[in-house]
């Protein structure tokens, strides 16, 4: 039962699985958005816009879990191991994974927000991380915990994977189907060339 | 020029409504988010915590208390808050008899 005592550890667990739920929307919003262009009754931007703001809601809600996770004094969990890989003393794995996703997340955060000056280039290879980022979260979330192993929060668990799996697989399948008009690219970036030459004579 | 306008105005209004539905959105996910974690904090299973804590409190073996962390409900989690392995310093049913060590 929740009580003064138990507070953080309850509220740990409780942001831990609304920020797996979170960067689930993320990542399939980002995923419709960069294929599609706009979601049903948003615009663009706005669509942009939701992708960015749910994104800064689960850091928002990664943070909490994580000091309210070291606040707790029934597990001792240092900052360091927060962020640094496989260094705490409890759980090193399953905290490691956490970690891992924390490095992968802070390093999408700062290159979005400094896209303009790093270029899309590389903007856009280290925001493929986001794929790397997810799955070690919501391993880390179950491996950590049983709150996502069994009972209600079980059906979430799948639901989220099912979801991000589904958009994943709809943007190979989109991106298998764009390829034989990206193979015809090149021929029609050559056909003004032709079409002027042929002026000219 | 007034069709000039009249598009400026058009785009300026779905402008508008673009960004109110943003923020609507948005406003919509906050909330949610901070019911679901609200509503989870008080309903996830598992009073191990408690019991564990007090246990650790009774047993007062000076050790760093580093060695039993198993929060959430995981199964040792549960074998220590049974009454059998671990009676609680504020129970007081006298049902903890069974000899733990």
């Amino acid at each position: 039962m929740l009580s003064p005592s138990t507070a953080f550890w309850y509220a740990s667990r409780a942001t831990g699985v609304v920020a797996i739920v979170l960067l689930t929307a993320v990542v399939v919003l980002g995923i419709v958005v960069s294929r599609q262009g706009r979601l049903p009754g948003l615009p663009r931007f706005a669509g942009l816009g939701l992708h960015r703001y749910l994104s800064l809601l689960a850091v928002g809600f990664v943070a909490v879990h994580v000091l309210t996770a070291i606040a707790d004094s029934y597990v001792s969990i240092s900052l360091a191991a927060a962020v640094i890989p496989f260094v705490s003393a409890y759980k090193p794995f399953w905290l490691g994974l956490g970690a891992v996703s924390i490095d992968l997340i802070a390093a999408i955060i700062v290159t979005s927000l400094l896209r303009h000056r790093i270029g899309r280039r590389s903007w856009r290879a280290v925001h493929w991380l986001a794929y790397l980022s997810w799955p070690v979260a919501l391993a880390h979330g179950i491996g950590a915990s049983t709150d996502l192993r069994g009972g209600p929060l079980l059906g979430l668990t799948i639901t989220c994977a099912l979801a991000v799996l589904g958009a994943a697989g709809w943007r190979l399948a989109s991106a298998i189907r764009a390829l034989p008009r990206a193979r015809l690219v090149p021929g029609l970036m050559a056909a003004p060339d032709d079409l002027l030459r042929a002026g000219h004579r | 020029m007034d069709k000039h306008n009249q598009d400026l105005a058009g785009s300026v209004a779905a402008r508008d409504r673009g960004l109110a539905r943003l923020r609507a959105a948005a406003v919509s996910a906050t909330a949610a988010s901070m019911i679901a974690a609200g509503a989870l904090a008080f309903s996830l299973p598992g009073g191990t915590h408690a019991a564990v804590t007090s246990t650790r409190a009774t047993q007062s073996s000076g050790s760093s208390g580093q060695t039993s962390k198993t929060p959430g409900t995981s199964g040792a989690a549960k074998k220590l808050s049974t009454p059998t392995s671990a009676p609680t310093a504020s129970s007081g049913t006298g049902q903890a008899t069974s000899g733990g060590s």
